[in-house]
């Protein structure tokens, strides 16, 4: 079984301390909701078990392979991948271009060549293929959102983070993109997603993890876990105080 | 990002071919001597320009080694085959490998450091091309400040007169250096290095060793840097370390990039032809002195002017392109520069296509029809 699971994760930046003893896990083939409130640790807790920031603390395995210490380029090779939440396209390139990279990379590196056939497929699967030739700059926010969406995917992951990528959707785009994350997953991609909207989070996630302040606060079954105390706390309590202040 | 492919090799191959011949032709077709010295310098700046591009034009990170890279190709010869009577076409190879291992240095130290890259690579590389002339000044075994005379040292005879063979070296070693650049544009080097320069933490969650690809671009940069430098210890003759480890070099071949255009191969290319053109036609027109002063005035105004390269936006301006340049020859043509040299000429052409697609596009859009006819009338005239 290709489960990731790690503990003991402990992230600092500065004086914040981002990730604070985070024990956890994705089991294969689910779909993990990782939910809090902003500041949280959320996107950090991506970005740790991405490789894309090495933890202060705690050890991470994934199936067999111990990624605590592997350099990022070859974590990817395990089969994770991720989006990131404020898109990062390569700003020299194109759309297609973009999604060609990561299938010249990873376990199975394709040439040039073949990488751009192949990422035409994931383009036309986010709906952006009209887009394929286009500069950067000229994609808007959803787009470039997509465009994470399609460049993770050519990484071939068995299991992907989202970092928010149906946020700021009208809710037509958003149910449209939860048929979009079922088909991903049904394909056989274990899915961690996270994002503030609840209604997004409990019609797909089988599981919710929460964190607060860089500590896993629940993890459980969804409907539990929305309904606990601690957590209606760290939400409302987050929530109510940003819309007096 | 524009591909190259395989066939584009094969283009440069054919090209480089013909060129070969040219000095078995030179006496039948009546050309003088000069145009192969000219040729070598082409050859030369090509090659630099071409190097330096393949690391810093497609990863980003900016290197001011190249006169590290050029200098230890220059006194390997000096060194080895001057003092130390090396077989000279041997000690070119060595001289690339000098760099490389030098290249290979600055590398791991500087890449190693993950949270230190941009700026102290920058810094890393300028650094070293200072101690290696203070090495070199203080050390007799290499220099000791006296300078070497490389014009003393045996030449291989099969190779031909000393105009034909630093022709046909310096073209070996532009075409090399071309097609390395090619190849690494094509190639998942090239396209590791373009992730790096756009985003290198995203390149490397993506799957780009990054690490590798740059220690791999970085070796053929200071490789054929050397090579390049090694052979042109010949043409400079009595070598010194002021002038080998000047800021000539790196200045310009990073001049002549940028100015070409740093994403395609064909940039350097660009920026080089016409640098070493317009700057060869200023020296002969007596401005030695201020030659460089001029040549990197101007520089730096077509760069402002023209910020995607030469090369990107010639080819997005084929028209223009065209119409300048045959426009320039027609002008030169007229003003009597063919009396001078055909490189005159040519350098008018150069010279007035850049300014054509310098020009703002509405105020081309408006006059295009206008400078096609003035064009027509006077090739008529002329
Ligand atoms: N690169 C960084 N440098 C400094 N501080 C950071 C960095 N990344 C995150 N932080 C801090 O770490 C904490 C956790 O941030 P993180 O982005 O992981 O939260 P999040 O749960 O993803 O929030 P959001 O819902 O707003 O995306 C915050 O206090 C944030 O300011
Ligand atoms: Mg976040």
């Amino acid at each position: 079984m290709a489960d990731l699971r790690f503990t003991g994760i402990g992230k600092r930046f500065g004086g914040v301390r981002a990730l604070d003893g985070v024990d956890g896990h994705v089991d294969e083939g689910e779909i993990l909701g990782l939910v809090g409130p902003n500041g949280s640790g959320k996107s950090t807790l991506i970005n740790v078990l991405s490789g894309h920031y090495a933890a202060d603390d705690g050890s991470i395995t994934y199936g067999e392979a111990n990624l605590t210490d592997l350099p990022p380029h070859r974590i990817i090779e395990t089969g994770l991948a991720r989006t990131y939440q404020i898109p990062r396209p390569f700003s020299t390139m194109t759309a297609l271009e973009n999604v060609s990279v990561p299938f010249m990379f990873g376990a199975n590196p394709l040439s040039p060549q073949t990488a751009r056939e192949s990422a035409m497929e994931w383009l036309a699967f986010t709906g952006l293929d009209s887009l394929a030739n286009e500069p950067i700059d000229s994609l808007n926010l959803h787009q470039l959102k997509y465009l994470e969406l399609a460049r993770a995917l050519a990484a071939r992951p068995k299991l992907l983070f989202l970092d928010e990528v149906l946020s700021g959707l009208n809710p037509t785009e958003i149910t449209a993109s939860i048929e979009m994350v079922r088909r991903i997953h049904s394909s056989g991609i274990t899915i961690v997603i996270v994002e503030h909207l609840v209604r997004v989070v409990t019609e797909l996630a089988s599981r919710i993890m929460v964190l607060d302040r860089g500590k896993v606060i629940a993890d459980g079954d969804p409907t539990l876990v929305m309904q606990d105390d601690a957590v209606v706390t760290a939400y409302l309590g987050k929530r109510s105080k940003r819309a007096e202040g | 990002m524009t591909t190259t492919n395989r066939n584009t090799s094969l283009i440069t191959l054919a090209f480089a071919l013909v060129l070969w011949f040219m000095p078995s032709v030179r006496e039948t077709l009546d050309f003088p001597v000069f145009f192969l010295l000219f040729g070598y310098s082409l050859f030369f700046w090509i090659a630099q320009a071409s190097s330096w591009n393949t690391f810093t034009g497609f990863s980003g990170y900016f290197s001011f080694g190249q006169g590290a890279f050029f200098g230890a190709g220059v006194y390997s010869v000096a060194v080895l085959a001057v003092k130390r009577d090396w077989p000279l076409l041997f000690t070119f190879l060595v001289g690339g490998l000098v760099a490389a291992v030098i290249g290979l240095i600055i590398g791991v130290v500087v890449f190693r450091l993950r949270k230190l890259r941009g700026e102290i690579f920058a810094l890393m590389t300028l650094a070293v091309a200072f101690v290696m002339a203070s090495v070199a000044r203080v050390s007799p075994a290499i220099d000791g400040g006296q300078g070497v005379p490389v014009n003393t040292v045996e030449l291989p005879e099969f190779l031909g007169d000393f105009p034909t063979m630093i022709f046909r070296l310096g073209l070996i070693v532009a075409t090399f250096a071309v097609i390395t650049a090619q190849s690494v544009q094509r190639s998942r080097l090239g396209w590791g290095l373009f992730s790096i320069r756009d985003d290198e933490d995203v390149a490397e969650t993506l799957g780009v060793p990054t690490f590798r690809f740059k220690i791999t671009a970085l070796l053929l940069t200071a490789f054929i840097a050397g090579i390049s430098g090694a052979i042109h210890s010949l043409q400079i003759g009595y070598v010194t370390i002021e002038d080998v480890f000047s800021i000539r070099v790196p200045l310009f071949v990073i001049l002549m990039s940028i100015l070409g255009g740093t994403k395609h191969w064909m940039g350097p290319v660009v920026g080089a032809v016409v640098v070493v053109t317009l700057n060869d036609r200023l020296n002969r027109a007596g401005f030695q002195e201020i030659s460089d002063l001029i040549t990197g005035g101007l520089l730096i105004l077509m760069i402002v002017a023209v910020k995607e390269g030469l090369y990107l936006r010639m080819r997005a301006r084929p028209l223009r392109t065209a119409v300048g340049f045959t426009a320039g020859l027609v002008i030169g043509f007229a003003l009597g520069a063919l009396d001078e040299s055909l490189i005159t000429l040519v350098a008018y052409g150069l010279g007035i296509a850049v300014l054509a697609v310098m020009l703002p596009l509405s105020w081309f859009a408006r006059s295009e029809p206008a400078v096609t006819d003035d064009v027509e009338e006077v090739a008529s005239h002329g």
